[in-house]
């Protein structure tokens, strides 16, 4: 084991003479010695060392110009991954719909693309394409709106009771729970409810309620009356006309008399809370009281 | 080759080239014994170094390339029989003996050199770069990976199987 470890050590060089000298006076080191010498005079063939360089280099020369054609390519990928993403997004808000909506005791004025003017009533909304307004004026409407139609081709008002579709005219278009009613100001309107269409000379008002058809002959008046701040109603159920109340005041309402059903016919105003109460309820008889928001009308008779 | 210089310049890159491809190739050949295969891996690896070139400092580089290479072995492939030849610059110290002694002796070498051949590959790679290229074993131990008793073990295993079969030759 000593001759071994001094074998090793003669193989790494650090074994002295003397060291040496004792391991050869046993034949099997000298001879393992002997071989260690002989192979210490082996060499390897000669590698072709320019050859392999120069197959080093070209290969490289081709990766480099890979990366050359990459990279200006990627980055003008990705400059056009962004623009397309920014064109998608563009077309993608286009193509939406413009939407106003109005809240309780709202009222806003707007401008179509063609120059029309809406008039938006309280708790109402519309919504109309502005991309598209100039092939087709087509708006959505579910409240109520007065429209003054610039003279083009076909306007459509859509609502969930109807489509009132006209040229160029001005006229009002209500539309709540099962409540129609379309006036036709000036010009002439077409609507189309359920399957019958209907054309609404100027001056004359449609109303249809539940699903029934009313047509009367009225209006003197060359504009809706709560575009200047009164709602006007004829022959309507108080409902409707406390409902209509409730739109233009943030109130609450809590009712309390027999008859349901009356009919009001008259108009309130939309700036003075105690007006517009004293007017729908000295006509029908009924007493009210305000405390805060919240509103209390009952009949005269038993308070 | 200054610590600072990069393997990604072609200058430096050329260096290391210089300085090292020998010394890998020789180290490819003692394990497969087989020149072509030898130029291949030389190529692979001094192509996968200069790929690395930003990661690799070039102090760095010649672990690196006998990684590489190394690591390319470790699916064994099929090698070839090492054939190795007699270094020109051996000192002649044969001549002042007598004509058999000299035979003698030239028919030892041929032994030698034809049982180097059938050593494992193990066994002859640390062998070959211990003696042809004088490396220690500690050297020989970080550039196989292994550790420094598993090259003793080795060159023992190496030279008392090249003896065996020396000694076999003769009887």
């Amino acid at each position: 084991m000593e001759k071994e470890y001094i074998l090793h050590k003669w193989l790494n060089d650090s074994a002295t003479s003397e060291e040496l000298e004792y391991l050869k006076t046993s034949p099997e080191y000298n001879t393992l010695i002997k071989i260690a010498v002989i192979s210490s005079g082996l060499e390897a063939p000669e590698s072709n060392s320019e050859a392999n360089f120069k197959t080093i280099t070209s290969n490289l020369i081709n990766n480099k110009r890979e990366v050359k054609k990459l990279i200006p390519f990627a980055s003008l990928l990705k400059v056009a991954a962004v623009l397309a993403l920014l064109l998608v997004g563009y077309l993608y808000i286009s193509s939406l719909d413009t939407e106003v909506q109005t809240q309780i005791a709202e009222k806003q004025n707007i401008l179509l693309p063609d120059n029309s003017e809406v008039i938006i009533n309280a708790n109402s909304a519309i919504s109309y394409n502005k991309k598209k307004w100039s092939q087709q004026r087509e708006l959505k409407l579910t409240g109520e709106a007065y429209f003054k139609v610039t003279k083009g081709n076909t306007f459509s008002v859509k609502t969930s009771l109807g489509i009132v579709t006209v040229l160029g005219t001005q006229f009002n278009v209500y539309s709540r729970d099962n409540l129609f009613n379309i006036e036709c100001y000036e010009g002439l309107v077409s609507v189309a409810f359920n399957d019958t269409l209907i054309k609404l000379p100027a001056g004359s008002r449609l109303s249809i309620e539940n699903g029934v058809l009313v047509k009367h002959d009225i209006s003197i008046l060359s504009f809706p009356n709560w575009t200047i701040n009164e709602s006007s109603f004829e022959n309507a159920l108080l409902s409707t006309v406390l409902q209509e109340l409730k739109r233009q005041y943030p109130i609450k309402l809590i009712t309390k008399f027999n008859d349901v059903n009356q009919r009001y016919t008259g108009s309130f105003s939309h700036n003075d809370l105690n007006l517009a109460l004293k007017s729908i309820c000295d006509p029908l008889h009924l007493a009210y009281t305000i405390e805060e928001e919240s509103i209390t009308i009952y009949d005269k008779e038993s308070p | 080759m200054s610590p600072n210089e990069n393997i990604c310049h072609e200058s430096t890159f050329q260096k290391v080239y210089t300085s090292l491809n020998k010394e890998i190739w020789r180290f490819i050949y003692y394990k497969c014994g087989d020149e072509a295969q030898a130029d291949d891996l030389v190529q692979d690896a001094f192509i996968k170094l200069w790929q690395n070139c930003a990661k690799t400092p070039i102090e760095k580089a010649k672990s690196f390339l006998y990684t590489i290479t190394n690591n390319a072995f470790l699916n064994e492939i099929a090698h070839k029989k090492v054939v190795l030849k007699y270094s020109k610059s051996q000192p002649d110290k044969i001549n002042s003996e007598s004509p058999q002694y000299i035979l003698e002796e030239k028919e030892f070498h041929d032994k030698v050199q034809r049982a180097i051949g059938n050593l494992t590959e193990g066994q002859r790679t640390a062998f070959l770069l211990n003696r042809i290229e004088g490396k220690k074993y500690v050297e020989i131990a970080e550039l196989l990976d292994i550790s420094v008793k598993a090259v003793e073990k080795r060159m023992s295993q190496a030279l008392s199987s090249l003896r065996n079969e020396i000694e076999n030759f003769k009887a």
